[in-house]
C-alpha cells in the first residue's frame, strides 16, 4: 500500500499532464533495463531483470514428461510467479497469492497463445521427443525480489531473456520400442539445443492516469491509476495477448488507441531488450 | 428453478450428450457450419431469470445453450473482523464449477482465475462508495459448462447484483469471440473453444459505452482485433437489452 498525501498525488498527476514524471522521464520512456543471464546454475536457463527498483528473476527448468493424451504432439509449459515477502511485507503468508495468480494468468495469456497453439511465443511442438510418449515439460518460475511497479512487463522480459538462455539437452532415443513400451532414452550432457525466442512476445503495460497513459509506472504512479492495459506484441507487430487491470471502464476507442501506442513502443523496446540480452549472454561467456 | 412470478416453470432436459466428431476447421473449407448450426455472427439464445435462490439477497440464473450458470449475491454485510477499515465497500467474487459441469469429471478446477476476472469485470460497474465498511459476496456456480462460461457468468452476476438492489452505474454484459482459422465466431461453444486459435472477451457497460474488462489470447492483427471488438460490443448492447427486459418483467410481476 502506498500512502500519498494530497500534494504528492497532485504532483504526480500534474507531472504526467506536462509529460515530465517524478523521476524526470517522459510518459513513453522506460526506466533503464539491466539484464543478467545464467544467474541460477541449477536451472536450464535463467535471467535477472532490473528496471529501476523493480527486480525479478526468471528460471526455466526442463524435465522429461509425458504429453497429455489430448495433445500428443505437444510439450507442456507451466508458468508460476512467486511474490516473495522479501519484496513487500504484505506478500507474507497468503498475501501475495492473489497477485501471483493474477500475474501468472496474465503471463500465460500473453505468452502461450490460443488453445490450438496459434500465436504462442513458445513452439510447443518443438518440445516433443517421442510423439505421444516423451516430451519436455518447461517449468518457468519467476520470483519478484523487489517491487516498484510494472511487474508484468519486467516478468515478461525476464522470461524472454531466460528462454533465450535455455539449453535443453539433446535426447537420443534408442529405436525399437513397440506399442505401449516406453522407449529407452539417453540424455546427452554435452550437446544442448538452443531455443528460438524470436517469436516470444514482449509485454507493454500502459497505465492510464487521468487522461494520459504512461509506460513503466512506478508503484506510486500505479496507485493513482484508473486502469491499465497490458498488451503483448511480437516482432511481427501482432497482438498476442491483452489483459486489463483496474476497475474503471474504458471507452472502446481509447482501448484501440492504447493498443496502437503499445505496438509503437514495443518496436523500440524489443530491439533494446534483444541487444541487452545478447550483451548479457556475451558477458556470461 | 423457483420463479417467484407466474411464468410457466421452465424445465429443461439435458440434451443427450451427443459427441460430434471433432470438427475440422481449416482455412480451406470456408463454408463449414458450426456444430449447433448457427451462423458465425449469431449468438445462442439467451435466457435469464432473476430470483433463482430464495436465501440470497439477489440471484439470477442464465442459460445460453448448454452453458448454465447460477449466481447468488449476499450482502452488503459486515466485513470480516480481520479486514481493515475501508470507506468504500468490498466486492468478493467466487466462481466454482460443479464436478459434473465439464465433459471430464472435476475439470472445472482449472479455472481458478475466473474469480478474479469476475471481480475485475464487475468492480467498475458497482457504486462501491454506497456501502462503506461492508462486503458484497457474489457466488457463481457453473452448473454446466458449454463454452463462453466467463461472459455468461459476468452477465448473470450483474443481473443478480441488480436483483439484490446493489447500486450500479450500468448492467455489465459479457460476450466472447473465437478466432478459428480466418473466421471469427461469436459466442463459441465448448467444441469450438477447444480448437480456437485465439479468443477475445469483452465485458462492457453498454449504456455508458465503456469496456470494464478485456482479455485477448492468441495472435491477432489490428484489423482482426477491431472487427472482433466491434462484433462483441454490438452483441453486448443487444444482450443488455435482454437482461434489462428480464429485470423489468420481474419487477412488474412482483408489483401485480
Amino acid at each position: 500500500m502506498v500512502g500519498l498525501s494530497d500534494g504528492e498525488k497532485r504532483f504526480i498527476h500534474g507531472g504526467i499532464d506536462q509529460n515530465i514524471r517524478s523521476d524526470g522521464r517522459k510518459r513513453d520512456a522506460y526506466r533503464p533495463i539491466f539484464v543478467e543471464t545464467g544467474v541460477i546454475p541449477q536451472a536450464n536457463g535463467s535471467a535477472r531483470i532490473r528496471m529501476g527498483a523493480t527486480e525479478v528473476i526468471a528460471s526455466v527448468k526442463a524435465e522429461l514428461g509425458k504429453p497429455s493424451a489430448l495433445q500428443p504432439d505437444k510439450g507442456k509449459v507451466a508458468i508460476f510467479v512467486d511474490c516473495s515477502p522479501v519484496a513487500e511485507p504484505m506478500f507474507e503468508g497468503r498475501g501475495g497469492e492473489e497477485l501471483s495468480t493474477e500475474l501468472s494468468t496474465a503471463l500465460e495469456c500473453c505468452l502461450l497463445g490460443g488453445k490450438s497453439g496459434a500465436g504462442a511465443g513458445i513452439d510447443l511442438s518443438s518440445l516433443v521427443v517421442v510423439q505421444g510418449k516423451i516430451c519436455w515439460d518447461l517449468y518457468i518460475d519467476s520470483l519478484v525480489i523487489s517491487s516498484d511497479g510494472n511487474l508484468l512487463d519486467a516478468l515478461g522480459a525476464a522470461i524472454k531473456a531466460a528462454l533465450s538462455n535455455v539449453g535443453v539437452p539433446r535426447v537420443n532415443v534408442a529405436g525399437g520400442a513397440a506399442g505401449d513400451e516406453q522407449p529407452e532414452i539417453d540424455i546427452s550432457d554435452e550437446e544442448f539445443l538452443q531455443f528460438d525466442t524470436s517469436a516470444v512476445p514482449l509485454i507493454v503495460t500502459l497505465t492510464k492516469v487521468g487522461k494520459n497513459y504512461i509506460v513503466d509506472a512506478t508503484t506510486e504512479e500505479e496507485s493513482q491509476m484508473n486502469s491499465a492495459v497490458s498488451v503483448s506484441v511480437n516482432r511481427k507487430g501482432h497482438i498476442c495477448g491483452l489483459t486489463k487491470r483496474g476497475g474503471a471502464g474504458l471507452d472502446p476507442s481509447i482501448v484501440l488507441d492504447m493498443i496502437s501506442v503499445a505496438k509503437h513502443i514495443s518496436e523500440q523496446l524489443i530491439n533494446k531488450l534483444d541487444s541487452e540480452i545478447s550483451a548479457a549472454e556475451a558477458d556470461e561467456d | 428453478m423457483a420463479s417467484k412470478h407466474g411464468a410457466p416453470p421452465t424445465t429443461y432436459s439435458p440434451s443427450p450428450t451427443r459427441k460430434p466428431h471433432q470438427p475440422v476447421f481449416s482455412d480451406s473449407d470456408a463454408d463449414w457450419v458450426r456444430p449447433d448450426g448457427r451462423g458465425f455472427h449469431q449468438c445462442r439464445p439467451a435466457f435469464f431469470r432473476t430470483a433463482a435462490v430464495s436465501a440470497a439477497s439477489g440471484s439470477a440464473y442464465a442459460e445460453f445453450g448448454n452453458t448454465k450458470v447460477i449466481v447468488s449475491v449476499f450482502g452488503p454485510r459486515e466485513s470480516k473482523k480481520a479486514m481493515m477499515y475501508s470507506d468504500v465497500g468490498r466486492l468478493n467474487c467466487n466462481v466454482t464449477y460443479t464436478t459434473f459441469a465439464t465433459p471430464i469429471r472435476g475439470q472445472g478446477s482449472d479455472h481458478k482465475e475466473f474469480s478474479s476476472m469476475l471481480h475485475k469485470a464487475l468492480e467498475g460497474a458497482i457504486m462501491l462508495e454506497t456501502f462503506p465498511k461492508t462486503t458484497v459476496d457474489v457466488f457463481a456456480l457453473v452448473l454446466e459448462s458449454g463454452g463462453s462460461d466467463l461472459p455468461v457468468v459476468v452477465s448473470c452476476a450483474s443481473l443478480a447484483l441488480a436483483d439484490a438492489g446493489i447500486m450500479m452505474y450500468d448492467l455489465v454484459a459479457g460476450v466472447s469471440v473465437s478466432c478459428l482459422g480466418k473466421n471469427l465466431v461469436i459466442d463459441p461453444i465448448l467444441e469450438e473453444e477447444s480448437c480456437q486459435d485465439g479468443s477475445l472477451m469483452i465485458t462492457c457497460m453498454p449504456s455508458r459505452y465503456e469496456v470494464s474488462q478485456l482479455t485477448v489470447t492468441g495472435e491477432w492483427s489490428t484489423g482482426n482485433l477491431n472487427e472482433a471488438m466491434q462484433l462483441c460490443l454490438d452483441a453486448c448492447s443487444k444482450l443488455a437489452k435482454i437482461m434489462r427486459s428480464c429485470l423489468k418483467e420481474a419487477a412488474s410481476a412482483s408489483h401485480s
